[in-house]
């Protein structure tokens, strides 16, 4: 990166439009998009289809951007705009500070060499090529020698944990170790920017777990900037460090997971983070209270503003005494000690 | 009362075609299109086609030169490499495709082609087949990757191969033949025409095919549109690409057969032609059985090339090749002395003549039943076909009435239960068995497919049936172009209830599927024109054996489609029914049939399209009609008829098949598929 533009976001997406249809353009111009809701009936009237409706956004290098919404709602739609698999109708996609829409068809054939990784929901790997080949086929792409491309896919297949299956075919692989072919190719070319179109939604949920821990692993040593899309709310969890909500099209709420969860801005946004257990994403120090002159003398369990409430709970709980448990007569039967519950219910000690 | 779209369809039908019934007798022109109506078009396109093709004439007799070296190239090689090899390499070619099995398959049937005697005729074949393909295999790659690379061609390349299926295979030879001047390289032309778009289509359906997130994986890897296209798209459509390849080869070897009619050039096809019109019959089926068996090992040896296949070892295909070129030192035999089966050949020839001799009686009274109770009053109608000599009766016109109105009777019962088209269609039936199709006034038949087409395809398919029907009239074809729809119905007709039962049976028992599909199968790959041989064994010429050889050729599909319909019903809606406390047979009848009835349209179209092509290979041993019209205009390098007659056939073709489709169309939507 030149030093003009490190100081750009790594992508800035601003007043995007994708409309499907025959004279999306003409059509979008004519109507204008002073108001996005108005804007979008209008085009629908017409039989077109506004699959993304004025986005803006910035994603930061080193930044894990998570993009969530309903199937439907235009997520892969508005990556393949910022990719420039689909042509966007209106708006603008910078890249690093370089205006993407204006590249010609030899830059943008550049830049994917260089700067772009992708990694598909149903992996898209070429079933006539093994897994090496597959990993290998972006840096032929780039015109790498043969002994250079094979060297460095192999370096990346152990990266993902597939060293051994490099010359099976992808029909031989499983789901995960597929979508493990899928994320190794993405990164054979050590692209600054790496788009994920739910990588894991076709996996089972072990496999999904495993491939989400092993991914946050690679994300730690290589700290790249991240477009990733999901329509599991866990997962964006998770992974996030910013999430945007998809709905209709419309980009309705952009902000950190806490964001998300404690301060929903409409009812949609809620509906979605109505089942995250509260407990393990907000911190004690969202609820906490000023100090009034309560009794804070005496021994204390340790508490910390960052702490997630689970855990905060979970070590109060400790210091309480056991409490006796009785039969149907009144008979003490047993006895239980606060924390075994708060661990029974789910919250893990730490 | 409202009526559906068929109900009305078919009552317009009934209107005019009482009206012409009734008219027809004031007005002459109501029955026959009259001469003075039609425009010379055969001269016309005589001449101007003529014209046209004259000034590509050089360019042809030029390329016809060129093609002719690679063609005496192949054919040399073929013709002087020693048998062994050329069996060795076979086998060798099948080991390294599909092991042992396909490497047997070899072996034994060129084994037989040896010692049939027909060496080298087959080797002529061969060679025919061999620079064709690639010529045919070109083409198609390159239509096919043109019309997904420029959407705007699609359509038109699309329209372009549908057509050229319908076209007759004799109607390509007549232009060629007066291009390129009489030859091998005219079959060689025509069967890398005839083998181009199957190989266009299945690239088109590939590339088509292949995932999204393959294309998209390509474009993000950065590859350019080329690198795109050859490093995975077309790899990624391999196994469909495969498939046009096995399709192409099969048309082609097809075609080259076909094309044996031209004569000029002592090959296989031409062999099973001049014994089969010399009656040699056994001669004739020692030929036509080299032929299967070449289309049997092609087929089987190609068809390995879509599946996952295997890796054998390159060592043992080498191996095999070498032990084929010690034998060729040691084996010093001419295959032109190899003519073991020759005593097989006497062998069906005299069981044949045995048992023709024999049963003579009841193979005539099959055919003569048939003809008299069935062929004939479709032909001309019960008034002209129910004679003393046939029947034992003379039919008289008050028989018409009392036969119209018995039908009338019938179908007033129906509409009085609510089935108003049983009842119609009832009245149709009625109406054309008492004229025969050959002799349906012009505005019924024009006036029933346009109301037909609009029951199926709404005012869009109304037009083009309109246009097409209307060219035939003008062009004064329309008498044969009746004869040849008469002929080609009749054996759809049969093909359709013998088939969908045949289809059915094997749908609901296994051991059926076992017995029937390896006869499908067998019947798929035999070219063409081999379904002549067994039929004039039995029935010599005429009509009711080219009625027979359509038959055998176009029931396959009929089988195979509603078999595959009926066994593919999802399993949930079999379970919700079962659940419903619905039996076997209640459950075919709800569920299962009504869910095949997309597919069993499928087959009954192919079937159509299969019919039409056959019929003017029929051609040869004795049918009237179009079919009749463009074997003859072959025969007198007639530009003008083989055009005109092979356009009407297509025409014919195109309007059943699309009238098919759209129904089969509505009703795959109507189950939402
Ligand atoms: N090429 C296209 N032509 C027309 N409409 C399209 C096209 N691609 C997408 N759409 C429409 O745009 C809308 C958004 O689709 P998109 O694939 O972006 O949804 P998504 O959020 O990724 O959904 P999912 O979670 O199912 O992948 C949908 O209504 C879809 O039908
Ligand atoms: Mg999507």
């Amino acid at each position: 990166m030149t030093d003009k533009n490190s100081a750009a976001p790594a992508i800035a997406v601003e007043g995007l439009w994708q409309v499907f249809g025959e004279g999306a353009r003409n059509s979008l111009q004519k109507i204008g998009t002073q108001d996005t809701r108005d804007t979008a009936a209008k085009l629908q009237d017409q039989g077109l289809i506004p699959a993304v409706r004025d986005a803006n956004f910035e994603v930061q290098s080193g930044e894990l951007f998570v993009i969530m919404g309903l199937s439907g709602s235009g997520k892969s739609t508005l990556i393949r705009c910022i990719s420039r698999l689909v042509e966007p109708t209106a708006g603008a996609v910078r890249i690093d500070g370089e205006d993407i829409l204006q590249a010609s068809d030899k830059r943008l054939i550049d830049l994917r060499r260089n700067k772009l990784g992708m990694v598909f929901q149903h992996f898209g790997l070429f079933p006539h090529m093994s897994v090496a080949d597959n990993v290998a086929f972006p840096l032929k792409m780039q015109g790498a020698g043969r002994s250079e491309r094979r060297a460095r896919a192999l370096e990346v297949i152990k990266l993902v944990g597939l060293e051994g299956r490099e010359d099976a075919y992808p029909r031989e692989l499983s789901g995960g170790q597929r979508q493990r072919v899928g994320i190794a190719r993405s990164l054979a070319v050590n692209p600054d920017i790496w788009f994920l179109d739910e990588p894991f939604s076709a996996l089972d949920p072990l496999i999904r777990r495993q491939l989400q821990d092993e991914f946050l692993n690679i994300q730690a040593t290589l700290k790249k900037s991240i477009v990733f899309i999901t329509h599991d709310i866990a997962e964006a969890l998770k992974l996030a460090d910013r999430i945007a909500i998809m709905r209709d099209g419309e980009v309705v709420q952009i902000g950190t997971p806490t964001q998300i969860v404690l301060n929903p801005i409409d009812d949609y946004v809620r509906e979605f983070a109505r089942d995250v257990p509260k407990g393990r994403h907000m911190t004690i120090g969202e609820v906490m209270e000023p100090v009034g002159d309560g009794p804070l003398a005496g021994e204390w369990p340790e508490l910390r503003t960052g702490m997630s409430l689970e855990d905060a709970l979970t070590q109060c709980a400790a210091t309480f005494e056991a409490v006796p448990v009785k039969d149907g007569d009144g008979k003490v039967v047993g006895m239980v000690r606060p924390d075994t519950f708060v661990k029974a219910l789910g919250a893990e000690a730490t | 009362m409202t009526l559906t779209r068929g109900t009305k369809a078919a009552l317009i039908a009934v209107i005019v075609g009482v009206m012409c019934l009734v008219l027809q007798p004031y007005f002459a022109w109501l029955g026959k299109w009259p001469a003075a109506w039609t425009f010379p078009v055969n001269e016309w396109l005589s001449s101007g086609v003529g014209a046209i093709l004259d000034l590509f004439k050089p360019v042809a007799r030029g390329l016809s030169w060129l093609l002719a070296f690679p063609m005496d190239g192949a054919s040399w090689v073929l013709g002087n490499t020693p048998w062994p090899i050329v069996i060795a390499a076979t086998a060798a070619l099948g080991w390294r495709l599909g092991g042992w099995k396909m490497a047997l398959l070899g072996l034994f049937g060129l084994s037989f082609v040896l010692i049939s005697g027909y060496w080298a005729q087959s080797m002529r074949t061969l060679a025919l087949v061999f620079v064709s393909v690639p010529l045919a295999l070109l083409m198609g790659l390159a239509i096919g990757v043109l019309a997904f690379e420029v959407p705007r061609f699609r359509g038109a390349v699309n329209a372009t191969l549908d057509v050229m299926q319908t076209v007759p295979t004799f109607a390509y030879l007549t232009p060629l033949l007066f291009l390129f001047g009489f030859g091998p390289v005219v079959g060689l032309i025509a069967s890398a025409i005839y083998a181009a778009p199957p190989m266009a289509r299945n690239v088109l359906l590939g590339l088509e095919r292949v995932e999204h997130d393959i294309r998209e994986a390509a474009i993000m890897s950065g590859g350019t549109r080329r690198q795109q296209l050859l490093l995975v798209e077309i790899p990624a459509a391999g196994n469909q690409i495969m498939v046009g390849v096995n399709q192409s080869l099969m048309a082609a070897l097809s075609m080259v057969i076909i094309a044996a009619v031209i004569g000029g050039f002592d090959d296989i096809g031409w062999e099973v032609l001049l014994t089969m019109r010399k009656a040699w019959f056994g001669q004739a089926f020692l030929a036509g059985s080299v032929i299967v068996v070449f289309a049997i090992v092609i087929d089987r040896m190609s068809a390995t090339l879509a599946t996952q296949r295997q890796h054998y070892d390159a060592k043992i295909g080498w191996i095999i090749l070498a032990i084929g070129a010690i034998l060729a030192f040691v084996v010093r035999i001419d295959p032109a002395e190899i003519a073991l089966l020759d005593g097989v050949a006497d062998v069906v020839d005299t069981s044949v003549g045995a048992f023709t001799a024999a049963n003579g009686a009841a193979l005539d009274s099959v055919k003569n039943n048939a003809m008299f109770y069935g062929l004939l009053p479709l032909r001309i109608g019960l008034d002209q076909a129910v004679l003393p000599f046939t029947w034992g009766f003379q039919w008289q016109p008050s028989y018409s009435l009392w036969f119209f109105a018995a039908a009338v009777a019938l179908a007033g019962l129906c509409a009085a239960r609510g089935r108003m088209l049983t009842g119609l269609t009832i009245l149709l039936c009625a109406g054309i068995l008492e004229t025969g199709i050959a002799d349906l006034p012009w505005p019924f038949v024009l006036v029933g497919v346009c109301a037909v087409g609009w029951a199926s395809g709404g005012w869009p398919l109304v037009r083009l049936c309109a246009i097409l029907l209307g060219l035939i009239l003008l062009s004064g074809l329309w008498e044969r172009a009746l004869l040849s729809l008469y002929l080609s119905g009749a054996a759809v007709f049969a093909c359709a209830i013998v088939g969908g039962l045949l289809g059915f049976w094997a749908a609901v028992s296994k051991t059926a599927w076992v017995i029937l599909r390896p006869m499908c199968d067998l019947l798929q790959t035999i070219p063409l024109f081999v379904f002549l041989i067994p039929v004039l064994m039995f029935f010599q010429i005429g009509e009711f054996s080219a009625f027979l050889a359509i038959c055998l050729y176009a029931i396959v599909p009929m089988i195979r489609y509603t078999r595959h319909g009926l066994t593919t019903t999802p399993d949930d809606l079999i379970e919700a029914a079962k659940s419903s406390g619905a039996n076997t047979w209640q459950t075919m009848r709800e569920v299962r049939a009504p869910y095949a009835a997309p597919s069993i349209l499928l087959g009954l179209n192919q079937t159509i399209l299969y019919a039409f092509a056959m019929l003017v290979i029929a051609a040869l041993i004795g049918t009237t009609g179009l079919g009749q019209s463009i074997y003859l205009a072959l025969g007198q390098a007639d530009i003008g008829l083989g055009l005109s007659a092979g356009a009407a056939m297509a025409i014919l073709a195109l309007i059943a098949d699309r009238l098919v489709q759209g129904f089969a169309e509505e009703r795959r939507k109507a189950l939402g598929l």
